[in-house]
């Protein structure tokens, strides 16, 4: 019996514990004069039933596919011949594949005895785990409902144990932030610690040379790779500062004029408009810079007598990506500016202030910490931003200060590393999760200030 | 304005035909209204309102909430300009000219007719460049030292320099309510304006601050013309020589405060006055 | 007060007027001119929409048509090397192409020599035999009979039909030779040539021939990944807020809980995808590039939104509601499940709508997890390997061949469009289920 139709009979067992519950609350009822005198209603003591009858079985069941296949491959694994044992790392990934391509018929030869024993095995735990799961999972559901079901009497306080269960139920779900998080963390930690193992941290964050493709040729001497991240620092700095040029005096102003200037109607005509621009998705904008901006920047520089821009210059990189995050800076921004008191407004239009020097003095100054912690989570947004970069800026790891050359940046080199086959021990794959545990924390830092910047802002202003 | 809404509005004022009182001045007015009509949208606020404030006289303006005094003060240094949906109607004059007319500037006239309002709203700057800023962007002050004098003149003259001296570059955020209210008047007095209006100023303060900033509007109106809009009858007849009375939009009644607060000649005013609405 | 302090407003309000007067045409013109940095910003911001959108459509638009060419095909027996209709693999290895050359032959006698019946060939789409094995496949019975029908052409004569080949550039410069183009002309002038709505776009899977490659692949993946993403992240991110806005005691707990959702919401994308390689796949054994193992990361991704916007549609219902209830005897639980919920719930979808909006955009995760593989087939469950429509543009905008930039634009339009249906929805919700308390 696969997973999916073992969750589809419990589903079942599920709504016939529920229909019996509640007839068994009716019938009890009858003993103490009638439902009036039940404690709850009798859907709840239905309910009650069914959360016997669902919650033991769905636990067991999810954590039975969570894991079964690490526990049977580990059983295997240690019965194995000696000589198996010692495999490590992408081995043993090649190991498992072999004997799955052996059992589906692609492969008809093993190249080593002991796979058919390890096919066999394996052949006979996911028999056994079959069955263990659909009888562990029937009997606990069935088990569970009928216990739900005994517990049923009119004192029994069906309703406030119900919402007991639901109220948990509730707490969970908010409860997967924190998992999320922690997940994230010990993804990236985890592995970035391999890689620190092989590769020493202050390598990683002052070395100037980064070349991870030739350590995939153990053999090759010399060409353990590097791993000095700093190329990959300065590119994403660079490409994240040229969109923040762009964006934070486009956005601001464009905020500036929506909500000082502008009359109701052009309101709600541009910010629509503007929001289409927020609503495009990255891929498009990747697509635009790599097709349209770059070379049509590599055109004028060159009109104008500049040669050698490269091709996927970090400047057309980061012009797009400036356009992109501009609605994102204009709506925090606009934000921001509302949130100042029209008080502060008055007192300077009543000494004669102008609409500019008004803004230029008054509000801009009042909305500062806002519009910090805006720009913050904007520089976040393009450190961590990867499609545009991924499609328009390139691949090679220049240490450079100049905008028209290639450069490459955190999210392309851990998109690029992790595409296509991964070998969970050389040092090129774990690479890539060091560098997502940099970003992460930077971006963590940057939204936390930022966070507390504009919420420390607007309790000022409340 | 929709007639029958207006007949209704009408209706309630069975007692009135026109203003009582002496609404017009003898003598020359700083400035006066002529049949002033206020409207936001399609609703009239004010209507046909006659009115001179006099050469350094305290105007107090008082009333039920919703009366629009407030309305009225604000169309006086056209603050009004900037809510989109408000048509004025009407002429307002500053010594002679209509400040509705397209030659008038209303950076310049506002220099002229300064505002002070109901909660302090110093500037999220340090006391000193909140004073300075009316001279700064109005350029009329060339030095730093003539600019530091007239700042410190401002102070002194809203009766804050003893308090503020020795801190004029911190926050003036972190003053009390009443010193930042008292500073409000300073950035006031800063331009050297001829009209100073006043929206409540006391209306978030507590009794002693509002007590201090009553000292200081009577030391004002030596030199400078006040129109205040106050909730207080007491402080009406406190700090005013005159008062006038709104009722829904329209001038009641206006003479001296003595006789407004003794003698009123109007049924409306008088039950305002003697506290049986507002 | 001193006489000197006294005259400093004084002495300032005698030059007063002047100076005013002196410095107010600067003040108007500084006005004037950051007023205009305003307009200047908001032009560059929507004419960059304008030219990134325009750029999109005239590219993509040639996508949703292409050229056919009528030909009389004889399905042949000796030819194909068929001798019974049922038995697969000698459909498979059939002589298809021999088809389409023996009725551009026919079409076309007078054409001879090696070099020429190769030009001549090519006219045709070098996958346009595959269609003739559907047709015989579906319709048994036309073995051995003659019928006329259109088969798709080749991409260059495509191109050329777009005009985006020039006619009048020189031989050498041109992917197509004088002899093509006048065999083109013939087939033009005597109706044999159309250009057709390209059904293909939408019933294909990808393909390594831009004229045969679709998106139907991408779509089903992406409405795969979007189900998953949809079952799990609503009603957890729902049950999140409700917790967090009514049940949640106000302590360091709940503040975490608070600080985490904000967090996430601005955590990069791509720090998920590795979240779900790391934990999904490498941990849980989940397979590599399904739309399941998308969905999940995906929901991770989208629950932050749908959280916040929910809490924001829970906050906007007034307490008296709330006391309301509580007030005839109802349990806090009743009060959020029979009041609170039914009013929020516009609200709620709404954010949703939005979240889901997001998450069919949404590329960088999704590479991690291996979606971006090349996959002809069309995904049947959400476990089969499968790729997105992002995923597919990314694909798509890496290859050399000229025809994959306009079905890389068309791909674009056809995502664009499905965001702007979802976004129009949740303003219509919003529009319709707004109320003001």
């Amino acid at each position: 019996m696969t997973s999916s139709s073992l969750f589809l009979l419990l589903v079942l067992i599920v709504a016939v514990s529920y229909f019996f519950g509640r007839k068994r609350s009716e019938v009890v009822a009858q003993s103490v004069g009638g439902i009036r005198h039940l404690h709850s209603l009798p859907n709840y003591y239905g309910l009650m039933a069914a959360v016997w009858a669902g919650v033991p079985g769905l636990v067991i069941l999810s954590l039975w596919v969570a894991f079964e296949t690490t526990v049977m491959q580990g059983i295997v694994f240690s019965g194995l011949p000696d000589h198996l044992k010692t495999l490590t790392g992408p081995q043993v990934n090649l190991f498992w594949s072999e004997v799955y391509n052996l059992r589906s018929g692609a492969i008809s030869a093993p190249s080593d005895p002991a796979l058919l024993d390890a096919m066999a095995h394996i052949t006979t735990l996911e028999q056994q785990s079959k069955i263990g799961k659909a009888v562990m999972v029937i009997a606990l559901s069935v088990l569970g409902g009928g216990i739900g079901w005994s517990l049923i009497r009119p004192t029994q306080k069906a309703r406030n144990q119900f919402e007991v269960v639901l109220r948990t139920l509730l707490m969970l779900s908010s409860m997967i932030a924190i998992f999320t998080t922690v997940g994230i963390l010990f993804s990236v930690l985890f592995e970035s610690v391999r890689f620190f193992r092989e590769v020493p941290i202050t390598e990683f964050m002052f070395g100037t040379k980064w070349s991870p493709q030739v350590a995939i040729n153990a053999e090759v001497a010399g060409s353990s790779g590097a791993f000095g991240a700093v190329p990959l620092f300065v590119g994403t700095l660079m490409i994240a500062s040229i969109a923040l040029i762009i964006a934070v005096p486009i956005g601001l102003m464009t905020a500036v004029y929506l909500v000082e200037y502008a009359s109701r109607r052009v309101r709600n005509i541009i910010k629509p408009l503007l929001e289409v621009l927020a609503g495009i998705p990255t891929v498009v904008y990747g697509f635009f810079a790599a097709l349209t901006m770059a070379p049509q920047l590599k055109t004028f520089f060159e009109d104008v007598g500049v040669n050698g821009v490269s091709s996927e210059s970090a400047l057309a990189a980061g012009l797009v990506m400036g356009i992109m995050i501009i609605p994102f800076v204009s709506s925090l921004a606009d934000d921001v500016i509302n949130a100042v008191p029209n008080s502060l407004r008055d007192g300077s239009y009543g000494l004669g202030a102008t609409r500019s020097e008004t803004i230029k003095q008054v509000v801009f100054p009042a909305a500062l910490p806002g519009i910090v912690g805006g720009v913050l989570l904007a520089a976040s947004r393009a450190i961590g931003e990867t499609m545009i970069v991924v499609m328009a800026a390139g691949l090679a790891a220049n240490l450079t200060a100049n905008p028209l050359e290639a450069v490459t940046t955190v999210t392309v080199q851990i998109a690029t590393l992790l595409v296509g086959d991964q070998e969970f021990d050389s040092a090129k794959t774990l690479s890539a999760f060091a560098l997502g545990l940099m970003l992460f924390f930077t971006t963590l830092l940057l939204n936390i200030v930022a966070l507390a910047v504009v919420k420390r802002f607007r309790e000022q202003y409340d | 304005m929709n007639t029958s809404v207006k007949d209704t509005m009408e209706s309630t004022f069975a007692g009135w035909t026109e203003t009582v009182g002496n609404a017009m001045l003898e003598g020359e007015a700083r400035m006066s209204t002529r049949n002033t009509d206020v409207f936001y949208g399609d609703k009239q606020a004010i209507f046909g309102v006659d009115l001179d404030i006099g050469k350094n006289e305290v105007l107090a303006m008082i009333g039920p909430s919703g009366c629009g005094k407030s309305t009225f003060l604000r169309t006086l240094n056209r603050m009004n300009d900037t809510i989109d949906i408000c048509k004025i109607k009407g002429e307002i004059l500053l010594d002679g000219e209509n400040i509705y007319d397209k030659n008038m500037d209303v950076v310049s006239l506002r220099a002229r007719v300064g505002m002070v309002f109901q909660k302090p709203n110093p500037f999220p700057k340090s006391i000193y460049d909140n004073v300075a800023y009316g001279p700064r962007i109005h350029g009329l002050v060339s030095r730093r030292a003539e600019l530091d004098e007239v700042v410190e003149t401002a102070l002194r003259k809203a009766s804050i320099w003893d308090e503020v001296k020795d801190r004029l570059d911190q926050p003036a955020t972190g003053l009390s309510g009443g010193q930042q209210q008292r500073l409000c008047i300073a950035r006031t007095i800063a331009v050297s304006p001829e009209v100073i209006l006043m929206d409540e100023p006391c209306s978030a303060l507590d009794p002693i601050a509002t007590a201090r900033i009553e000292e200081l509007i009577a030391e004002l109106s030596e030199n400078y013309t006040i129109a205040i809009v106050t909730h207080s009858m007491q402080q009406a007849a406190r700090v005013s020589t005159r008062t006038a009375y709104f009722h829904l939009g329209r001038l009641i009644e206006v003479g001296s405060t003595d006789k407004i607060f003794t003698a009123p000649d109007h049924k409306l005013t008088e039950d305002y006055i003697t506290g049986r609405f507002g | 007060m001193t006489d000197q302090n006294l005259n400093a407003i004084e002495r300032m309000a005698m030059v007063k007027q002047e100076r005013m007067a002196a410095k107010l045409g600067k003040r108007y013109a500084k006005e004037k001119r950051f007023q205009a940095y305003g307009i200047v910003s908001i032009v560059i911001g929507l004419s960059f929409l304008a030219m990134l959108l325009g750029t999109i459509f005239t590219a993509g638009f040639s996508t949703f048509y292409a050229t056919e060419i009528r030909l009389t095909v004889t399905y042949d027996q000796e030819l194909l090397g068929v001798a019974d209709m049922n038995d697969e693999s000698q459909l498979a290895f059939a002589n298809w192409g021999a088809l389409v050359k023996n009725a551009l032959a026919e079409r076309f006698p007078d054409v001879s020599g090696r070099s020429a019946r190769r030009q001549l060939n090519s006219l045709v789409s070098s996958v346009a035999e595959y269609d003739l094995k559907d047709r015989l496949e579906a319709h048994p019975e036309l073995l051995g009979t003659t019928e006329e029908i259109w088969l798709m052409a080749d991409d260059e004569i495509d191109a050329l039909m777009k005009k985006q080949i020039d006619r009048d550039a020189p031989e050498s410069e041109r992917r197509l030779n004088d002899f093509q183009i006048s065999l083109v002309d013939s087939l033009i002038e005597s109706g044999e040539l159309k250009t057709a709505f390209n059904t293909t776009f939408f019933t294909n899977g990808d393909s390594r021939e831009p004229e045969q490659a679709g998106i139907r692949g991408a779509m089903i993946g992406s409405f795969f990944t979007l189900l998953v993403t949809l079952v799990l992240s609503f009603p957890i991110g729902v049950s999140a807020a409700i917790y967090l806005e009514e049940f949640a005691p106000k302590n360091r707990f709940t503040e975490i809980i608070e600080v985490n959702i904000n967090n996430l919401a601005a955590v990069p994308s791509i720090v998920f995808g590795l979240l779900g390689l790391a934990v999904f796949i490498n941990v849980f054994h989940l397979p590599r590039s399904a739309p399941v193992v998308g969905g999940l990361v995906l929901t991770l991704m989208t629950l932050p939104t749908i959280i916040i916007s929910s809490r924001s549609a829970i906050k906007a219902v007034p307490p008296s509601i709330r006391e309301a209830a509580l007030g005839l005897g109802a349990s806090r639980v009743q009060m959020v499940l029979h009041h609170v919920l039914p009013l929020a719930m516009p609200g709620m979808l709404t954010g949703t709508i939005i979240g889901m909006a997001q998450a069919l955009g949404e590329t960088a995760p999704l590479l991690m997890i291996g979606m971006v593989a090349f996959i002809a087939d069309v995904p049947g469950t959400p476990l089969d390997p499968s790729t997105v429509l992002p995923v597919q543009i990314f694909l798509w905008s890496d290859l050399p061949e000229r025809a994959f930039v306009a079905k890389t634009s068309g791909a674009i339009m056809v995502l664009l469009g499905f965001l702007a249906i979802m976004n129009l929805f949740a303003v219509f919700l919003r529009r319709k289920f707004e109320q003001r308390w």
